[in-house]
């Protein structure tokens, strides 16, 4: 373990650190655009210049390239770096826009932060800025503004590195260089394409389905779990301000999910999600169903319970087929309270892969596309080819219930979240939340729990999973 | 392409295994050599001969300005416009060939047998102004010697 002195501090660096490392590691801050923990050294974008200090005299290099050894001394904010990093701030800036503000990446742009914290000085260039294409599609979900691009090659070093799609590139040179997609349009298939938007240190890599949708510091991240497979991603699902909500407009913009970015997890999907991940609202922003009905004819939520009650009292052979999109939490409820009333109570998989969706990959896309097969399985018995045929009674929880093959004659009670044909045939139907509107947990398939915070309120017409399956379960009749 | 695939089997002979990116370059001059520029069935052949991704080969191809993805006229006459040519008027020469061809630098004459090309130095600023034509230099180059030179090029 070298000691290195950072601004004369002694620090203990990691034999195979450099010295940008050694100094983020120990809570002294470096800036840098083209540097990225889990991408290669690229030591393009020069801002993370630190002085060496030793006995012949002094020298400026960057950090990001520069190995530790024993007993070195580095200076992050001597007056020879100040002048070196506003000198390169005027390069980086030299052909950069400065368009921040109708910059869909002002309020989180490094360059931005880097211009105030360390320059804040006008160009002093005489030159007309070099002009380069705007709205450039470099696949079908990502707009490319070279004007605003530094060329750090972050994008490109995570094609080849971390996707291995090896889809982008940067074409020409100089002051014309340009990021650009390969000609056979492999990019659109890179299926972890979008996390180069938030690799991009500046404005120039846009999400189309977040142009122009609002300012950052409008909204909020929620810390959340992706549904999208087994993996379960940490991801932060981001919605508008409780005080910055909108008052004209679209009222539904202020319960809508803008975007969704990864939260890093090195445990289970350090700092990347998949584009499904950024697609969550598809998800959850489909039609939800609010109304309990009976046989389809619309009830009160307290009248819904206890019909149910009464079937499942009624019933002598009831089964349930629970949700593997349940939390760990309802899914507890469910065995601590309900399951006692129930001859078998099964592992229902909700969601089967979509057509022409990528089944799995060695990297974070799983086969199973739901989020709590295995704290599921750790509670419940997989379901049978068949339900036994003398079974009189099911509660289907979640999606995916194949109604159609349900022993014939038995009672249906079915808890579900969105609007579909079968919501109106089931002998009671009790509109449950969804994952963005309660805190829980899901255990992934290796076993890590990861858990979400709600984003938005339930509506009082719908029910909360957990806290329905202790009034179903419960001895004395619940007032309704 | 296939056809010059002995040849690059021979140039990777002299490379140690695992610098398949490195034959980039010599493979795209040969292939341009053959074929006067470099098409786009070239670039996927060549992608998948060296086991290179795709855009390898584009970024080289765009990086260097003497790859062509386009044919060219039978004549490509390159006229230097660097420092030591424009003292020694390169430009009149220049604007003596736009008069002459009746096209502008990046074009080729609608007959197909002139491109007009504006390049960096040549490394021959001793003979300024220095006009190449396909692989042969002209040197101390006059308006009468553009003219002479042209007209013996069919």
């Amino acid at each position: 373990m070298p000691e290195i002195f950072i601004d004369g501090r002694a620090v203990q660096a990691e034999k195979d650190q450099t010295v940008l490392q050694a100094a983020l590691a120990n809570g002294i801050f470096i800036p840098y655009f083209c540097w990225h923990p889990q991408l290669s050294v690229a030591g393009n974008c020069r801002i993370c210049v630190v002085e060496v200090e030793a006995k012949g005299g002094s020298w400026l290099d960057i950090s990001c390239n520069m190995p530790v050894s024993e007993g070195m001394r580095v200076r992050t904010d001597s007056e020879e770096v100040r002048a070196q990093r506003k000198a390169i701030l005027q390069f980086i800036t030299l052909n950069h826009p400065v368009d921040c503000g109708i910059c869909d990446k002002a309020g989180e742009c490094t360059l931005q932060d880097y211009h105030y914290a360390y320059n804040g000085a006008p160009s002093i260039s005489h030159d007309p800025k070099v002009r380069a294409t705007k709205f450039f599609d470099l696949s079908r979900r990502i707009l490319l503004d070279n004007e605003r691009c530094i060329l750090c090659s972050r994008c490109v070093r995570f094609t080849r590195e971390i996707s291995k799609s090896h889809a982008l590139g940067i074409e020409d040179r100089g002051d014309h260089s340009l990021v650009r997609p390969a000609e056979d349009g492999c990019f659109d298939d890179d299926p972890y394409s979008d996390n180069v938007i938030d690799l991009c240190p500046v404005g120039a890599l846009l999400a189309k389905s977040f142009l122009y949708k609002a300012r950052v510091w409008y909204l909020r991240p929620t810390p959340s779990v992706c549904p999208g497979c087994e993996r379960g991603c940490a991801v932060n699902l981001w919605h508008r301000r409780p005080e910055w909500q909108l008052n004209a407009l679209d009222p539904r913009q202020n319960t809508a999910i803008a975007r969704v970015t990864p939260r890093e997890n090195p445990a289970v999907n350090g700092p990347w999600i998949c584009n499904k991940g950024r697609d969550l609202a598809a998800i959850f922003e489909r039609a939800r169903a609010e109304q309990a009905m009976l046989k389809g004819a619309p009830v009160g939520l307290a009248e819904a319970i206890a019909a149910a009650r009464r079937l499942i009292e009624a019933a002598r052979h009831p089964v349930a087929l629970v949700s593997n999109w349940g939390s760990n939490e309802e899914l507890a409820a469910f065995k601590r309270s309900l399951a006692g009333r129930f001859s078998a109570a099964f592992v229902k998989i909700d969601r089967q892969p979509d057509p022409g969706e990528r089944l799995e990959d060695d990297f974070l896309i799983k086969r199973d596309k739901n989020p709590n097969t295995a704290g599921a399985r750790a509670l419940f018995d997989d379901a049978p080819a068949a339900l036994p045929a003398a079974t009189d009674l099911v509660l289907v929880w979640g999606e995916g219930g194949d109604f159609a093959r349900l022993p014939a004659g038995a009672k249906t009670i079915l808890l579900g979240s969105y609007l579909a044909p079968e919501n109106g045939h089931a002998d009671v139907f009790i509109p449950v939340s969804i994952q963005t509107e309660r805190r829980g947990s899901y255990t992934n398939f290796a076993g890590v729990v990861s858990t979400f915070e709600p984003c938005f309120a339930k509506k009082p017409a719908v029910a909360d999973a957990e806290a329905l399956f202790a009034q179903l379960g419960a001895e004395e009749r619940v007032p309704a | 392409m296939k056809h010059l695939v002995p040849e690059f089997e021979r140039l990777k002979a002299r490379f140690p295994a695992g610098f398949e990116s490195s034959l980039v370059l010599p493979c795209l001059r040969r292939i341009q050599e053959d074929r006067g520029f470099v098409a786009d069935s070239d670039i996927a052949g060549l992608a998948a001969y060296l086991g290179v991704p795709r855009i390898q080969i584009e970024e080289a191809l765009s990086f260097y300005t003497q790859f062509r993805r386009k044919p060219i006229g039978r004549w490509h006459v390159q006229a230097c416009r660097n420092v030591s040519c424009s003292m020694r008027g390169a430009e009149r020469l220049i604007d003596h060939l736009r008069r002459r061809l009746g096209v502008a630098p990046g074009e080729t004459t609608p007959d197909g047998r002139f491109t007009l090309s504006t390049v960096e130095c040549l490394g021959s600023c001793g003979t300024a102004p220095v006009v190449m034509v396909n692989d042969a230099y002209h040197e101390g180059m006059t308006a009468e010697k553009i003219d002479a030179l042209l007209a013996g090029l069919e």
